[in-house]
């Protein structure tokens, strides 16, 4: 009775996986995006989407007259176990001839050896880490680091008499690295930095660690996290407990993120912070982003995940193009590292050192426009490179 | 019960772990493009049998499973990447890690009974994350242990890309372990524990130390727990704060739940069938397997798989 | 002593939280020794209920706070009545393995409905307001959440022990058979409770929502959370939930204010030694 159960599990079993393995176009250049669908941070997943889906429709379809297919994985969480066994059966299965997407360090951090063995060239689309990129000279990312971000806020900051700052990150690796950028960079220009206060990924109440930074006497709080429900719990808080009334200024960098930016309300007005894209960036180049975006889903968000899709799917577009569309991961990686181009964010280009993008980074202060919220670019702080990896 | 109905009753040990391993086998050779998965489903079938010597053996529902995993990927881990990448023994460090957590644990855990005991299990998993999460420099805390690359195994066949070796491997020790858990269950150690289960209180009238059995059955379990984790993190060569998770304990008890406690074989089934459930649903639509997924398991309960069967099979025997 | 005052006070509308959430689930879990896993779910159905209603229907909070109670009570008992109470009987790991299931199918169909985004309730400008008492400015909604939690306990303690209905809860518990025989309604006294029970998660979905965002997982999210105030406090007693509730609150909260790289090692530690100490529960010997 077992036995029959079993075999006829192995059976159906083996039906599944045989009938999921549609076979596509043999001409069709696949790329994997892989990338949290399900979850509390599905919202990635859609972000990531859009923006590759727009990108495309918006060359026409097609990517250096090639057709490319788009297969998605979903990862979930951070979950470096799953998101490896996804991308080996993405690349040995699916033969994909580039990866795309990440949101999580350990996720990205999984698949290095596996890119790095069948040189897939991969394209992080938001994974914030620094070190991301030293463990494959096959990464490439068109997101950000928090050394990149961090330190010219860091600079300004001191410039703009502001000599006390509270850190509060989420005890994660993007956000230590926040933190000690911040500290190194801030105590470099002569400031002090009073307390440094980590917050348990899992948080869901604020408050007490809002209380902390108001009774650290600082003139300012500088901090990190993660996008989501995090972001929107810590600004509330914010908020609510009357730290702006309290003089303690609001120091940020994805805070302010256009996926939540609306539901913080009039309490958000004023909020500085020092980040690479803004919806409300005033550029042609911008403008075709968010029109394509808006064809392909008028709900669609433009932040900076979707536009670290669409300028994924750029450097994709080039790579498929200096390879004339066959697998080649060796020239593909250096022709990427050779691309200079006008991002709906700014002037970029990548590092051809580092493989990470270098871009314009701007102190914007949240306004009202066109009765909703914006991040207003103040002003520019140049060209910024990935300080975290060039010590 | 006559000696001969009785000895018909328990199949040979070696049986089970026999037909796992063909079956294993015929789809490395089949589909040579599914390795991963193949592996993952070995290692997760394994960590799900240790559950079951638990939770179907020994009758303690537990939802902390997870630590005893977690604790043997990080130890297999650290040993990989600070002392020696031999595959084997990093799974004999991951092995005793578990099983040392198993028995320093139990020994406090064992005094409870019921929803106290299942509660308890989830605080001490939880405190083994925390532990782990806050030793970053040790664990990689959120970010993960990387870094470390496993050496041949047995000085010959190294890890490859498609996965080839980290398969069969995995297979080999899943049938093992099996084996083993096999040869316990059905001895009179294994009787005893099941005696236990079904009452306690008359057990402990026969004389039998119950807890001194308990302990050693979830050290046991512990033990190819550990082993399961030291799997994990040598074929992925990364061990995330996931493998302590409550998410990780709980669906290893859907698992077992799902393909029937009690067993050993059951805990197999339901590993695979969820693990291939998830995968297939997940790569038809990852916004919405979840769907799949919960109907699948209500549906279990409400139609259990053996009415289904004797169902199916009356309707047939009716026909003929 | 400012930090005192912050921990006693943030500990408090935390634990509130927590235990308008357990009690449902202590009813159903002491009084009905059902496993019902899916306990979560009712909290998030409740306070999407609320903010939808609120945000999209642009209806009053004080006329959508208790229109989604009334909503998540009436899904309860259509499902206690429909399915669950099939389930009554069978195992209780057959009993986890459904609720989680529909656990599942609840959070996907969630998502598919309204959406992987938080879920923000629009709170009357008489609640949003922070509230100055001198030595501490704070939401004027937890002072709401904290008064909220003692209305509940002082009703749910005077529903079982001085109603008629509160007799007959008891009684059908203790003694289905001779209950039945005595011309107790069973059926409708489980299909209350559970009712109320899945009400009250659903107000304290509402309430909550400030400390834990509605999104999709929501209905697994927290469900740990609850499952330690509801062993805690054990199983069935009301009291006990509620003093659970609040210690294990102020001791979280505790953590945050002076430890918070250890993250969530404080709770549980202190949740295994109570529970070590106290196994049947706080208040019960």
């Amino acid at each position: 009775m077992s036995s029959k159960h079993r075999i006829a599990a192995s059976l159906t079993s083996a039906c599944l996986i045989a009938c999921t393995s549609f076979g596509a176009s043999a001409q069709a250049i696949k790329v994997g995006i892989v990338g949290p669908f399900s979850g509390p941070f599905a919202h990635y997943g859609t972000l990531f989407k859009n923006g590759a889906e727009a990108y495309i429709a918006a060359q026409g379809g097609k990517l250096a007259g090639k057709d490319v297919e788009l297969i998605y994985r979903d990862t979930g969480g951070p979950n470096p176990g799953q998101t490896k066994t996804l991308v080996q059966e993405l690349i040995v299965k699916d033969k994909v001839d580039y990866l795309g997407g990440f949101v999580f360090t350990p996720n990205a951090f999984a698949v290095a050896p596996l890119i790095q063995q069948s040189q897939t060239p991969t394209v992080i689309f938001n994974a914030a880490t620094s070190s991301i990129t030293d463990k494959s000279e096959f990464f490439v990312r068109t997101s950000y680091t928090l050394w990149q971000v961090t330190v010219p806020l860091a600079q300004w900051a001191a410039k703009n008499n502001i000599k006390k700052v509270v850190t509060a990150v989420t005890d994660y690796g993007p956000g230590i690295d926040a933190e000690t950028a911040w500290k190194s960079e801030f105590t470099k220009q002569g400031g002090t930095v009073v307390e440094s206060i980590r917050m348990p990924i899992s948080t869901t109440d604020f408050s007490p660690f809002v209380q902390r930074i108001k009774a650290s006497g600082a003139q300012a709080v500088y901090t990190f996290l993660p996008g989501g429900p995090p972001n929107l719990g810590f600004v509330k808080a914010y908020n609510e407990n009357g730290l702006a009334k309290a003089g303690i200024q609001f120091l940020g960098t994805a805070e302010t993120d256009e996926f939540d930016l609306q539901k913080f309300g009039d309490a958000a007005l004023g909020l500085t912070t020092a980040f690479h894209y803004s919806a409300w960036h005033d550029s042609t180049a911008n403008r075709k982003f968010i029109e394509a975006l808006k064809k392909r889903d008028p709900n669609a968000i433009a932040n900076y995940a979707s536009v670290g899709a669409w300028d994924g799917m750029f450097v994709i577009h080039k790579m498929i193009e200096a390879t004339g569309g066959q697998r080649d991961g060796l020239k593909a990686i250096a022709a990427a590292r050779t691309l200079a181009w006008e991002s709906p964010r700014g002037p970029v280009r990548i590092d051809p050192k580092t493989r990470h993008i270098v871009q314009n980074v701007y102190l914007r202060k949240v306004e009202k426009a066109d009765g909703q919220l914006v991040n207003k670019e103040l002003q520019s702080f140049g060209p910024q490179i990935d300080y975290g990896l060039d010590k | 019960m006559s000696a001969a109905t009785q000895a018909a009753r328990m199949a040979p040990p070696w049986r089970l772990p026999l037909i796992v391993l063909a079956l294993g086998l015929a789809a490395w050779l089949l589909l040579p493009e599914q390795l991963g998965l193949l592996t993952r489903i070995a290692v997760t079938a394994l960590f799900v049998l240790s559950l079951d010597l638990v939770v179907g053996i020994a009758g303690l529902a537990t939802l902390g499973q997870a630590a005893l995993f977690g604790v043997g990927a990080y130890a297999a881990g650290i040993f990989a990447l600070r002392l020696n990448p031999d595959p084997l023994m990093g799974l004999a460090v991951g092995t005793g890690a578990g099983a040392m957590l198993a028995l320093a644990s139990g020994a406090f855990l064992l005094r409870y009974h019921g929803f106290t005991f299942l509660m308890l299990t989830v605080a001490v998993a939880q405190i083994v994350a925390s532990l782990a999460q806050k030793a970053r420099d040790w664990t990689g805390g959120d970010d993960g242990l990387t870094g470390f690359s496993m050496g041949p195994l047995l000085g010959r066949f190294s890890f490859d890309l498609e996965g080839q070796t980290a398969a069969l491997y995995a297979l080999a020790v899943l049938a093992l372990g099996l084996y083993i858990a096999r040869r316990v269950v059905d001895s009179p150690f294994g009787l005893a524990v099941r005696g236990i289960h079904e009452n306690r209180a008359r057990m402990a009238a026969l004389g039998t130390p119950v807890i001194p059995r308990l302990l050693a059955m979830y050290t046991l379990a512990g033990a190819l727990a550990g082993t399961a984790g030291a799997l994990s993190a040598q074929t992925n060569a990364i061990v995330g704060l996931d493998s302590l998770s409550f998410a990780l304990s709980a669906e290893a008890l859907v698992m077992l739940v799902l393909g029937g406690a009690g067993r050993l074989h059951g805990a197999l089934i339901g590993a695979v069938v969820f693990t291939l459930l998830h995968h297939t649903a997940a790569s038809i639509n990852p916004y919405h397997w979840l769907f799949i997924i919960g109907v699948a398991l209500m549906g279990v309960v409400l139609m259990p798989p053996q009415k289904a069967w004797d169902w199916l099979r009356t309707r047939l025997g009716a026909k003929a | 002593m400012q930090l005192l005052a912050n921990v006693l006070i943030d500990g408090l509308a935390y634990g509130m939280v927590l235990f308008i959430i357990a009690v449902g689930l202590s009813v159903t879990l002491g009084l009905m020794r059902f496993v019902n896993l899916a306990h979560g779910a009712f909290a998030m159905i409740g306070g999407y209920a609320a903010a939808l209603l609120t945000r999209e229907a642009q209806w009053s909070f004080w006329v959508a706070v208790p229109a989604a109670l009334a909503l998540t009570a009436a899904i309860g008992a259509l499902l206690e009545a429909l399915v669950l109470r099939h389930l009554y009987r069978r195992s209780e790991l057959e009993q986890v393995l459904f609720t989680i299931g529909l656990a599942f199918f609840l959070i996907a169909l969630t998502n598919a409905l309204a959406g992987p985004q938080v879920q923000l309730i629009v709170l009357p400008p008489l609640l949003a307001q922070p509230v100055d008492l001198g030595f501490r400015t704070l939401p004027a909604q937890r002072l709401l959440v904290i008064g909220a939690g003692l209305l509940v306990a002082a009703a749910a303690a005077w529903t079982v022990t001085r109603t008629r209905f509160g007799v007959w809860l008891r009684a059908a518990v203790d003694h289905p058979d001779t209950a039945a025989t005595l011309g107790i309604p069973i059926r409708t006294v489980q299909c209350a409770s559970f009712a109320a029970g899945a009400g009250l998660a659903g107000l304290g979905g509402v309430l909550g929502a400030e400390l834990m965002p509605l999104e999709p997982y929501y209905a697994l999210k927290y469900l740990v959370l609850v499952l330690v105030v509801v062993a805690v406090g054990g199983m069935g007693s009301l009291p006990g939930s509620l003093l659970a509730a609040v210690v294990l609150g102020t001791v979280e909260t505790a953590s945050k204010y002076l430890a918070s790289e250890w993250g969530n090692l404080f709770f549980f530690l202190a949740m295994a030694v109570l529970l070590a100490w106290r196994p049947n529960g706080l208040l019960k010997r």
